[in-house]
């Protein structure tokens, strides 16, 4: 009776231990779950642009979404919840930390807040960011970082679309740690290390 | 040991050498002091002493003009138009005669305002005056062509005010000097001859379209237009045409170049942002190639998808090959994919529905599954169908370049479960590191490596 009682102890913890590996092995679903698990809620995350009363801007603003969901802004400045990248905070950020030669940076809020946001930027800042990665401070960030030699490509009506969106953003209080362009990763052979495995920013609400 | 002034007597007034010996040591402490902030030190020094040139052109120049200033910076290879090639000492934007240099006043505002149109901003609220006028020093040393020359400034009557007759007479002018072969006949491209050029630095370039002058180089005052005809564009097939009109042809012709401006979209109201919008879809329908181009250059493709060396600049003739690695813990090595037309290693082979599939899907041709990340296809999958089959008609335009992309390789099933077991049950932040150099092999082909002699 104890023999078997063994066994069957022996056998359980065996099985327990294939489901742990292959628990391990297959989370997050990446490779099990359909595409569609990961791409269908990118077309629905931006928040729509219905609201805006005034329909010049409400057009306007519907390219710049269309821009900003497009042009993977939301691949860097997620913000992640509990369960990955929060879609609903759209745009936080703190979701990316990059170590570069450039120093550390974290992913920006994009929201509209006016204290952690980009309520405090102007637009001629956020749109000198977007075309020539100098911000307010003359800091220049690494085009590898933060691709602003690509979106120096847009026209300028369109970094306007894209600026009159980014302004419509519902405000998500999140705030960033600013970059530090002392600490420099220098390593033979490596560009960039990215890390996002947690959320950056603080206070979030 | 730092000399303390004796405080009973007054003190020694300083001799001359002693003077010249302080001057040289505080000088060599500055110099050993900007030498350690170096390249990494991208901030102005609010209250800190002015940067020199040398100093201030690393932090915030180099990146797109290059350490050298040849316009060869990492950045460059992703810009358009090209950053400026300062060591010919040739510039588009002045108030001197062709073939003369500009004056320091001309580069001064273009640092001071940037250039419209262009990745170079305005300098003048970044960064203090003094450093702006070292780094016009600075910019200066790379060409010999301003040793020993001085500016030949032209010579500018008072402003000919527009109205309607100075528009109409512009008109006359437009037409007799053919401006509309490279702007149109209605200053965007319409009925151009040729609207795409190559610059005297090999780089692509293209006619201004005079609608737009809110993208105009160097301003768009009567006086900045005017004086773009007075001297002519240098490096550019814009010249001066100085000795085909006179300068009050040329006020003219100014004046009715800033006729032909159109509204910008946040000035219209929105009927006329939706007939915008509906020309320039359907501009792009008629000319995928083009609008596929403009979505690859400005989403960031060429970014990943080309191999980049330990100082961040592109391999020679690799923009689009791919061939960078990209190590994603615990998942393994994912190496960029050939996005150039080669038919064996590149995107040549494949069927444009094999192309949507890993845009839009992260599905390789042999069914291999991406991660959502760093290849944004998630994202790429909100893209409209008519862009991407711009962007597809546009690949298939990229010269081939032989370059075979290993497939992702996964870990050892060990290692990979021991990564997984880090990052979900210790919490480990595992990260994504971005690799130098390229991980592809350029296939070498039967004619271009024939075997040499035989057994």
């Amino acid at each position: 009776m104890r023999r078997v009682l063994k066994w069957a102890g022996a056998i359980l913890l065996v099985l327990a231990l294939i489901a742990f590996c292959a628990f391990l092995y297959l989370i997050p679903p990446f490779f099990v779950a359909p595409p569609e698990t990961f791409s269908a809620p990118m077309a629905g995350a931006p928040p729509p642009v219905d609201g805006i009363p005034d329909p010049a801007e409400r057009a306007i603003a519907a390219r710049g979404r269309y821009i900003v969901m497009t042009s993977g802004c939301m691949g860097c400045h997620f913000m992640n919840g509990a369960q990955g990248p929060d879609l609903a905070k759209y745009l936080a950020g703190g979701g990316l930390r990059i170590e570069s030669a450039h120093g550390t940076i974290v992913s920006r809020n994009l929201t509209s807040d006016p204290e952690t946001g980009l309520a405090r930027r102007t637009d001629d800042e956020v749109k000198r960011v977007l075309r020539s990665g100098v911000f307010p401070d003359a800091h220049m960030v690494s085009y590898t970082s933060m691709p602003w030699a690509n979106f120096s490509h847009w026209s300028e009506e369109d970094r306007h679309a894209v600026v009159v969106y980014l302004r419509h953003l519902p405000p998500v209080r999140h705030a960033i740690p600013d970059p530090d362009h002392s600490a420099a990763m220098v390593e033979p052979g490596v560009l960039e290390r990215a890390y996002a495995g947690k959320n950056y920013g603080t206070d979030d609400r | 040991m730092i000399p303390r002034p004796v405080s009973r007597d007054p003190a020694p007034q300083p001799s001359v050498p002693s003077v010249l010996l302080l001057a040289t040591l505080i000088t060599g402490v500055l110099a050993l002091a900007g030498r350690q902030m170096g390249a990494q030190d991208y901030a102005a020094h609010p209250g800190g002493a002015p940067r020199d040139g040398a100093t201030v052109y690393a932090a915030h120049c180099a990146e797109c003009h290059g350490a050298s200033g040849k316009g060869d910076g990492p950045a460059s290879f992703l810009l358009s138009p090209h950053p400026r090639d300062f060591s010919i000492g040739s510039y588009k934007i002045r108030t001197t005669e062709t073939g003369s240099v500009p004056t320091d006043e001309d580069l001064l505002r273009s640092i001071r305002r940037g250039l419209h149109g262009t990745a170079m901003p305005g300098w003048e609220s970044l960064l203090p005056d003094t450093e702006i006028r070292n780094v016009v020093e600075h910019v200066k040393s790379y060409s010999p062509s301003f040793a020993g020359t001085r500016p030949q400034i032209v010579t500018v009557g008072a402003d000919v005010v527009s109205s309607p007759a100075s528009v109409a007479r512009g008109f006359a002018v437009y037409e007799r000097l053919q401006c509309g072969a490279c702007h149109g006949a209605d200053g965007r491209g319409s009925g151009a001859v040729a609207t795409e050029f190559e610059d005297d630095w090999g780089q692509p370039m293209r006619a201004a379209d005079l609608t737009e002058p809110w993208t105009f180089r160097g301003g768009a005052t009567a006086r900045d237009v005017f004086m773009r005809f007075r001297t002519g564009m240098s490096g550019t097939p814009m010249p001066s045409f100085k000795d085909s009109a006179t300068d009050a042809e040329m006020w003219d012709l100014a004046n009715y170049v800033l006729s032909l401006a159109r509204k910008p979209v946040w000035a219209m109201n929105a009927d006329e942002v939706a007939a915008h919008y509906a020309r320039e879809e359907a501009e792009a329908n008629a000319h995928p190639i083009e609008r596929g181009r403009h979505l690859v250059d400005s989403m960031g493709c060429a970014l990943c998808h080309s191999p980049l060396d330990d100082s961040r600049r592109v391999l020679p003739g690799m923009k689009l090959a791919g061939g960078m690695r990209i190590r994603v813990e615990p998942f393994g090595d994912y190496v960029t994919g050939n996005l150039t037309s080669d038919v064996e290693t590149g995107l040549g082979g494949w069927t444009d529905e094999e192309i949507v599939r890993v845009m839009t899907q992260g599905i390789l041709r042999d069914g291999t599954r991406l991660l959502p990340y760093p290849m944004d296809w998630p994202s790429f999958s909100t893209l409209a169908s008519d862009d991407l089959r711009a962007i597809i008609a546009y690949l298939r335009t990229v010269p081939p370049v032989s370059n075979r992309i290993p497939p992702p390789r996964r870990p050892l099933l060990p290692i990979y479960l021991w990564g997984k077991f880090r990052m979900l049950i210790l919490g480990a932040d595992l990260p994504m590191t971005f690799h130098a150099g390229n991980a592809g092999t350029p296939v070498a082909h039967a004619d271009a490596a024939a075997p040499q002699g035989g057994r």
